[in-house]
């Protein structure tokens, strides 16, 4: 094969690889290499592989970036779907909100949802080294209605309000941190889910 | 002025876009259905026996969301073309879900051609 006619392929697939991020290395490997095969094995399906050829079986598959990315969105959101770590679920809907606007609404509704649950199950922790501070607190703001915030208990005690839970902020803490994280997760998997049951291929 | 007919409505073209999109698993998995393929082959096959005009870069990934949800395997094998190509065959659960999807079309379609026997009288 001609050096050229070569170059030519490999910019193709390196671009189409360039946005195959997010993808592991087997997949991404497997993927490259089918496109090379089908590219070759078209191009030479005239009498000689030239740069015409390659070109025309080029144009036929389309647009690099384009096809890259149906193959990361149907990857992650079916990662997404099976995802059960925050850690995880996060990493895939990063990918996810990078290549569309609904993942990067899921994504920061699950980052409320997650921060959220972090700051309970942290309020708990740290109750017993700042017994006198950490905890749920209650003020009245200007109308006389209850405002609460949860307190880590860095620095001193507040000047208003007061602490309302005592230690079952513990328990609670563990508990509503907890539950609030596997909620938060639940729904982005369904998210996923709906969006790739909804999701007909891009083009034809 | 406005256009009376909205702009919800499709336009031919696009209806028919839409429609092929639809089609195109049941498509791939019945080019499947003789024995294993590789992506050339099903796209010379979908070619040859049905007007559904495919981009082929359509193909690949959707058959990679196929393997992912268990409908077809896929090996590759060596070839005299000096590069190896990944043939593809349809797992029990993708037979199932073709058929499924064959009585589906079948009933769909007999029951349109019903409703559509006026529109082609008057032809």
């Amino acid at each position: 094969m001609a050096d050229d006619v070569e170059q030519q392929v490999e910019a193709y697939l390196n671009k189409v690889r360039r946005k195959l991020r997010g993808l592991d290395a087997e997949s991404t490997r497997e993927i490259v290499e089918e496109l090379r095969s089908h590219i070759l094995e078209k191009a030479a399906m005239s009498e000689e592989m030239t740069s015409a050829t390659v070109a025309a079986a080029l144009r036929t598959l389309g647009d690099p970036d384009e096809l890259a990315s149906q193959y990361v969105t149907d990857e992650l959101l079916a990662r997404a779907e099976t995802s059960r770590s925050p850690f995880r679920m996060l990493d895939s809907l990063f990918f996810w909100a990078s290549v569309s606007v609904v993942g990067f609404v899921v994504l920061l509704g699950s980052l409320v949802g997650y921060f959220l649950g972090a700051v309970f199950v942290l309020v708990a922790a740290l109750k017993p080294f700042h017994p006198a501070t950490a905890g749920l607190w209650m003020s009245r703001d200007a109308m006389g209605d209850p405002v609460f915030s949860l307190h880590l208990g860095f620095g001193t005690a507040p000047n208003v309000g007061r602490e309302v839970l005592g230690w079952w902020i513990v328990p609670i803490g563990l508990i509503v941190g907890c539950e609030l994280v596997i909620l938060t997760t639940r729904l982005a998997q369904r998210c996923a889910r709906r969006y790739r049951q909804a999701r007909p291929p891009r083009s034809i | 002025m406005f256009d009376s007919s909205g702009h919800d409505a499709l336009s031919g073209d696009k209806w028919e876009v839409q429609l092929r999109k639809g089609c195109l698993e049941l498509a791939i998995l019945a080019a499947l259905w003789g024995g294993k393929r590789y992506g050339l082959e099903i796209l010379a096959r979908l070619e040859r026996d049905s007007d559904l005009i495919v981009s082929e870069g359509t193909v690949y990934p959707l058959l990679s969301r196929l393997k992912a949800s268990g409908l077809v395997t896929s090996e590759w094998v060596e070839s005299d073309a000096g590069h190896p190509r990944k043939y593809y065959a349809l797992t029990a659960a993708g037979r199932h879900r073709a058929r499924e999807m064959a009585a589906i079309w079948a009933r769909f379609s007999a029951s349109m051609s019903r409703l559509l026997t006026p529109l082609a009288r008057e032809k």
